[in-house]
């Protein structure tokens, strides 16, 4: 079956974020198709590469990046919601005239309009936040 | 080639100005129509106090999500529900509320999702 | 037609009242993260209605200490059976 997953929350504040990446590993294993991953509202964290874990503990966002690398997934974070939290990829940063940028290479910005198309192309769209 | 029109039905119910919640569904609803695509609305639980009128979120800095909800008919989203019982259980009544909603029951409210193909609840 | 509904917060949260007032007889709940404090609490038990499928997630179960309070109308369930109750229901409804 074809699923797309939305996170509503950052990681760590919550276990929402863990949650959803533990079900769309369950997913990937379980031979289904993740058509894409939104991320909305504080869900956008989840994308940042200016993050460091400590030893001992997970990093959430490296785990991410690595699921949409080896499962070349799309995934999309709400424009609205990243810049207004810095969550900024390389281009975007330029545009603004910044001089930082904060977006894993492995996601993408884009609008809402990716969050309607994903309930669209998917059989089931799964929430987490 | 276009495909039929779906059912998109959104349950917007956390109040407005403490969380983000309530503005997350209402743009979420409005890029729905811009798909062309056939959109429910619904207050439900604590999102009734969206409804309210004389909200002011200029007071805090905020923008006022009761103005925000009047896109909802600009967007051309008519059917726009609100849940009856919530509404009761916070001494509300329609006299109380800024635009134009449809009281449903609970009964009613799940026929609505059964027919739909979506149902986004935030 | 049947949904299956997440709960992922706890009763203080009111939650599986909000699901319950539009939740259909054969749809299916699922407790994941703090919502696997339901499965614990008479007080919820008492409230669902008898014809209704309750499940609860197994890691969060454990990781809480709670295995040994599971209340016997839940069935408890790995990430598998939870990726197959999303296939076998035909619609998914998640209350966070």
């Amino acid at each position: 079956m074809i699923f797309s997953i939305v996170i509503y929350s950052a990681p760590y504040t919550t276990q929402s974020a863990s949650t959803a990446l533990h079900f769309s590993k369950t997913l990937i294993g379980e031979g289904h198709k993740i058509y894409r991953l939104f991320f909305y509202s504080d869900g956008v964290h989840n994308a940042s590469s200016l993050t460091i874990a400590p030893q001992d503990e997970k990093s959430l966002q490296a785990e991410w990046d690595t699921l949409i690398k080896v499962n070349k997934l799309d995934s999309v974070v709400c424009v609205s919601s990243a810049l207004k939290r810095g969550v900024l990829s390389n281009e975007e940063a330029q545009r603004q005239g910044l001089t930082g940028h904060s977006l894993r290479d492995s996601s993408e910005i884009s609008g809402l309009g990716q969050f309607i198309d994903a309930y669209i192309h998917s059989d089931r769209v799964i929430s987490f936040g | 080639m276009t495909k039929p029109k779906k059912m998109f039905t959104f349950i917007s119910r956390q109040a407005p100005y403490g969380k983000d919640r309530a503005r997350l569904c209402l743009d979420a609803a409005l890029a729905a129509t811009v798909f062309e695509q056939k959109v429910n609305y619904v207050f439900s639980d604590d999102g009734v106090y969206q409804l309210l009128k004389q909200q002011n979120g200029g007071s805090i800095g905020s923008k006022t999500l009761g103005s925000a909800l009047e896109a909802l008919d600009l967007y051309g989203i008519e059917d726009v529900f609100v849940n009856e019982a919530s509404l009761r259980q916070r001494n509300l009544n329609s006299e109380h509320l800024l635009i134009k909603t449809i009281p449903v029951t609970n009964i009613q409210l799940a026929n609505l999702i059964l027919k739909s193909d979506y149902v986004i609840n935030l | 037609m049947t949904t299956l509904h997440t709960i992922s917060k706890g009763p203080s949260s009111k939650l599986l009242e909000s699901c319950l007032s539009i939740a259909r007889e054969n749809d299916a709940l699922l407790f994941i993260e703090d919502g696997v404090y339901y499965s614990s609490e008479l007080a919820s038990e008492s409230s669902i209605p008898k014809h209704q499928l309750l499940f609860t997630l197994e890691e969060d179960i454990i990781a809480r200490g709670l295995q040994h309070s599971i209340l016997n109308k839940f069935e408890t369930i790995n990430y598998r059976k939870f990726v197959e109750l999303c296939t076998f229901h035909e619609k998914v409804i998640n209350w966070f």
